[in-house]
């Protein structure tokens, strides 16, 4: 195909040349110039190979339908799957042709196109099913996996996209003619409007063909400018180009990107796109029209393309891509490209219709006539030939007789669709038209008007009278525009989807999907497999699955199945398109929203200290909590581990425990709602005592548990997991307001008002003095359980002495911003005692020593206060309170639930892991029943072996017995079943 | 992505809100004698209905109210908001556009007619 310039024009001006490369090689192109168009000016036609058989793919059309010349732009972060159509050149671009090895012109997976007629519907699923399934996961998987895809995926994600919301009275979807027509409606109106085209100028047809002679009485390219003069500036509109709208979601909101870097290179660390969230109260979509393409055999071949590409490539970008197409088509379409390859002094080669003579239109039939181009009619393409490039065709004329004639280059229209993406995704409803075969917009589910030709109006008659009529709802001016145009008036068009290869042969192919690699064959095989159902056959035969969902084929693919059927196309119906319309990247997606912002970190006001202390931190939730502290760098975990929690139990260790949800509850009836929250009854509790106290689901299952402090009947200070703090107040808020509207209570939370300081071990109290000389720890002032406020240099504390080690302890409660200078004295006059920082990873293991259970790890939402032992925490007087009734269900009083042991292993020097399976037998023989699980397992120093917890049904009953626990590799551990408790089982640390 | 009107706040974004599941569920009198029954249906039994349905919502990030709503749920449209304390309105105000016989709203659930 050799392509010549033609004269330039408001887009390409031939003296701004710019250099670019394509699998290494130098070329130039004109400032303007998409990948595609300057290819095709250095002659290049063979730019990818396809998907499954490796064929040779050139340019099939010249916008966001383009299914072929997908490339790598290497110089823009490796981004694959670009399309060459749409994206613009700059000086140093780098592209890359795709799914190619080792070179496009020598392609080794081409060997898939001589096997392909085993490479039919469902191959992989016909083929890869034996042996064993082992060889699914382990070879064909692996292979497969290799095999797919056209580009390869960047190796690093480095774009930065920004997004913006807008909220207008009307968005206008494509900045066309009609769209340009709505907007000069909403000119100096009272309505807020956005203009969104996805090309960088405004225009549409008016710059993409000839269709159109005079608006106006002007030429269209001054009307245009006028009027786009005159939107931009009307202060009511805002027009937004290079944006692609690419989703059409529920209540008018819609999703649109914009490319910040048309036609230059993204500055490294920029904005260089930008996501548009939309919501709109009326969509106007007047984003046109799609060309279909034909089936017959080798309809791929490079030097194929669309009749209304051609025409674009002439007005656009001053270039015909070859001196002497040959036309196909069987529709008055492609009428305009016969009108401007005259008028730009070519000739095509030759001119095939489907249609007889007297339907074609007669002003396109003294065109013809007049410049002696040769007129096929009543006439079909069987077949194109060539290799790696379009060389002869053959064509059946009128008479059945046979024609080869040569040519470089074949324009297809197969008729036109209106683009019903968008509106198929707003959940409208779409009608097929018999005569104009193809299914247009009929009842929109949202307010969406559609105009023009996305609304399925192909002739240009009606055009004021359509517009006026659809914006009547809006207080606007009425339009009126003439027009007139240099071809055709009325669409006409005559049913054709596939003309069948003259030879039979297993290598002839006729695409349906030109992305996928789907043949007409293809789908008369899903058909007579069964698969006759449209989801059914697209999802079978992969038929427009690909990025371009069938733009240019999907209609023809119905019209096949209706044919094999015997059914109307309304019949057979649509397949559903989702978004996006095209694709957008993930980093447009995720916008500002990743990596340090992806998640909130939340941090205690200790944080600096635990990072130049040699804190290695575990996630819990969004906080950073540390999990133990490293003394040197040679310092393994459970080295750490175990020196930090021997030094609670022999000296004493301080925990920052600031993460812990805190809950401040206040109110006339605060004690009748705490009753009804938690399980305990805080009723007879004393002021100034603190209790530990579970809260449980309407089922009865235990959801959370703390310490709550009563300070009076109308005050309570509840602490929750560091997880649960957000659910636990979320809860009581819920219960306040639905069920015990009557109760006059607040909550709100102060978990980051307050740093919390957990310090425990046999020399806490001599700290604790040290620390604070003015407040006396005695057992007989200060007992377990209790708490007190009180002041230290000027700063508010309230000290509460409670355990979570075993150990004599205390927490002390600070406002976040004077923490660190109570933190940093405690450290200081600890020292001398042996005072040292402990993570949560210690913490586990002492509670876990104590038989102390975690909320959401010994339990699992299926384990009630019973199954864990501690019935003696359900206030079993109250009336009622959150699961009450639950606990006496039938299900809940089984004796055969899972319940709270302890496990030590039979041979201490055996060594048990979390998640263990519990069983009776030594011998593992499937089926085993199971008894339960190791939900906590830890070594210990201080016992010298490993212990767990577990849950086991009926696990109460069996304290005493052994078991075994299965291991990984199929064998098991002799275990002993304990009571959930391994140190000081009388709490005498506890109280001392 | 749907716009919730807020009894409190006014038209708000979906992103702000969480849904409670069914509304005008009474919970039962825990002081008197509850059977396992009626009690089991109250923790574990939710309608599921394919149309008009009472609902609970609450504004998470906005106000934190809880209040209750009618939604369609087979086009998702929401059709009144209403306050905790606020009569339930009667559903034979609101107009379904469930209407074909496989239960498809005409148009809005993205399915087209197909002739069985």
């Amino acid at each position: 195909m050799k392509s010549i310039n033609l004269k330039e024009n408001q887009f390409i001006q031939f003296h701004q040349k710019i250099s670019f490369k394509f699998d290494g090689v130098k070329y130039f192109g004109y400032k303007g110039d998409t990948i595609a168009s300057a290819l095709l000016r250095n002659n290049i036609n063979l730019v990818g190979r396809s998907f499954k058989y490796h064929r040779p793919r050139g340019i099939y059309t010249c916008g966001i339908e383009e299914p072929n010349a997908l490339v790598q732009i290497i110089s823009e972060y490796s981004e694959p799957n670009t399309r060459a159509t749409i994206k613009k050149i700059y000086e140093g671009m780098e592209i890359e042709s795709q799914n190619r090895w080792p070179s496009l012109e020598n392609d080794f997976g081409s060997i898939n196109n001589l096997f392909s007629p085993i490479f039919t519907a469902g191959f992989y699923y016909k083929t890869f099913m034996g042996p064993h399934k082992k060889f699914w996961k382990n070879l064909y998987e692996p292979l497969i996996r290799r095999a797919a895809g056209l580009g390869k995926p960047p190796k690093d994600f480095k774009g930065i996209s920004n997004h913006i919301h807008h909220n207008v009275d009307v968005t206008i979807i494509g900045g066309g003619l009609n769209g340009l027509l709505a907007a000069k409606s909403f000119i100096n109106s009272n309505y807020d409007v956005l203009l969104i085209d996805f090309e960088d100028q405004l225009g549409g047809i008016i710059n993409n063909s000839n269709k159109i002679s005079l608006i106006d009485n002007k030429d269209p390219k001054d009307w245009l400018k006028e009027t786009i003069q005159e939107i931009e500036d009307s202060k009511n509109i805002k027009i937004l180009k290079n944006t692609l709208v690419t989703t059409y979601n529920y209540i008018n909101h819609l999703i649109a990107i914009e490319d910040r870097f048309v036609g230059s290179k993204p500055i490294e660390g920029k904005v260089n796109s930008t996501l548009h969230k939309i919501r709109t109260g009326h969509t106007i979509l007047c984003n046109g029209h799609i060309e279909r393409f034909l089936s017959f055999q080798n309809n791929d071949l490079p030097g194929i393309m669309l009749s209304s590409s051609f025409e674009k490539y002439m007005c656009r970008y001053g270039l015909a891509p070859s001196k002497e197409p040959v036309i196909f088509s069987n529709n008055s379409n492609s009428n305009s490209l016969v009108y401007s390859l005259i008028k730009a002094g070519l000739k095509p080669k030759a001119y095939i219709d489907s249609r007889s003579g007297e339907e074609i239109e007669p002003n396109l039939f003294d065109l013809i006539r007049k410049n002696d181009v040769p007129l096929y009619t009543n006439s079909q393409i069987k077949g194109a030939f060539g290799n790696k490039k379009i060389e002869k065709i053959l064509v059946e004329d009128s008479s059945s007789a046979l024609n080869e004639i040569k040519c470089d280059c074949l324009c297809l229209s197969g008729g036109i669709n209106p683009d019903v993406h968008l509106f198929t995704q707003s959940k409208g409803l779409l009608d097929w038209d018999e005569k104009d075969l193809t299914y247009k917009p009929s009842k929109p589910f949202q307010p969406t008007i559609t105009l023009g030709s996305a609304s399925g109006q192909f002739n240009f008659d009606n055009l004021n009278s359509d517009v006026n009529q659809k914006l009547k709802t809006f207080k606007v001016k009425k339009l009126d525009v003439k027009l007139e145009l240099n071809t055709n008036t009325k669409y006409n068009i005559e049913k054709l989807w596939e003309v069948s290869p003259q030879k039979k042969s297993l290598w002839a192919k006729s695409f349906i999907d030109l992305q996928n690699d789907v043949t007409t064959k293809d789908i008369r095989q899903a058909i007579t497999e069964g698969f006759d159902r449209i989801e059914h056959l697209k999802r079978y035969t992969t038929n427009s699955m690909g990025t371009d969902q069938g733009k240019i084929s999907s209609i023809n693919a119905l019209g096949i199945v209706s044919d094999l059927l015997d059914k109307k196309v309304n019949e057979v119906g649509t397949t559903i398109y989702r978004p996006p319309y095209a694709p957008l990247s993930f980093s447009a997606i995720a916008g500002r929203n990743c990596y340090e912002f992806y998640d909130p970190e939340r941090k205690s006001p200790i944080h600096s200290w635990h990072l130049k202390n040699g804190a290695i931190f575990e996630d819990v939730g969004q906080w950073k909590r540390p999990w133990y502290f490293q003394i040197n760098k040679d310092e393994s975990m459970h080295d750490a581990v175990q020196r930090e929690s021997k030094n609670v139990r022999e000296n004493a260790g301080i925990l920052d425990g600031s993460t812990l949800g805190k809950i401040e509850i206040k109110g006339e009836d605060a004690l009748e709602f705490m009753n009804l929250i938690y399980t305990n009854s805080f009723t007879k509790m004393k002021q100034g005592s603190a209790r530990y106290a579970l809260m449980l689901g309407e089922d009865g299952m235990v959801k959370d548990d703390g310490i709550i402090c009563k300070i009076s009947d109308q005050h309570f200070i509840a602490t929750t997991t560091t997880g649960g703090a957000a659910t636990v107040l979320g809860c009581m808020e819920e219960y306040a307001q639905t069920e015990w509207p009557n109760l006059k209570v607040f909550m709100n939370s102060i978990t980051e008002q307050y740093a919390t300081f957990n310090i425990s071990g046999p020399k806490t109290r001599e700290i604790m003095k040290k620390a604070f000389p003015n407040i006396n720890f005695s057992n007989e002032e200060f007992p377990f359980m209790t708490f007190q406020f009180h002041e230290f240099n000027g700063i508010p504390l309230r000290i509460l002495r409670a355990s979570f080690t075993g150990e004599l302890g205390y927490e002390i409660y600070i406002p976040s911003n004077s923490a660190p200078k109570i933190w940093d004295n405690i450290q200081s006059v600890g020292k001398e005692f042996g005072l040292a920082p402990y993570g949560t990873e210690a913490m586990h293991l002492l509670r876990a020593e104590k038989g102390y259970i975690i909320v959401g790890q010994d339990t699992d939402g299926s384990i009630t206060p019973i199954d864990l032992g501690l019935s003696w925490m359900i206030g079993k007087s109250k009336k009622d309170f959150l699961g009450k009734r639950s606990l006496t269900r039938s299900d809940t009083i089984r004796e055969d639930r899972k319940q709270l042991v302890g496990i030590i292993p039979s041979n201490k020097a055996d060594k048990l892991e979390e998640g263990q399976h519990i069983i009776l037998d030594k011998e593992i023989k499937s089926p085993v029943p199971m008894l339960g699980h190791i939900t906590s397992c830890y070594y210990s120093s201080t016992l010298g072996h490993d212990f767990a917890l577990a849950v086991i049904k009926n696990g109460r009953s069996m304290i005493g017995t052994k078991a075994y626990a299965s291991t990984s590799s199929m064998s098991t551990t002799g275990v002993d079943i304990v009571k959930p408790v391994f140190y000081d089982e009388d709490n005498k640390r506890l109280v001392s | 992505m749907l716009i919730i009107n807020c009894p409190y706040c006014g038209p708000r974004d979906q992103s702000e809100f969480s849904n409670g599941g069914e509304a005008h569920v009474k919970r039962p009198d825990g002081s008197k004698e509850i059977g396992d029954r009626e009690w089991g249906e109250y923790v574990f039994i939710r309608a599921n209905p394919k149309g008009l349905f009472y609902e609970r919502w609450v504004h998470t990030h906005g106000c934190r109210k809880w209040f209750n709503c009618v939604r369609d749920t087979s086009t998702d449209q929401i059709l009144v908001t209403y306050k905790l304390d606020e009569k339930k309105p009667n559903l034979n105000n609101f107009k379904s556009v469930v209407k074909t016989p496989s239960g498809e709203p005409e148009v809005g659930s993205g399915n087209f007619t197909v002739e069985k």
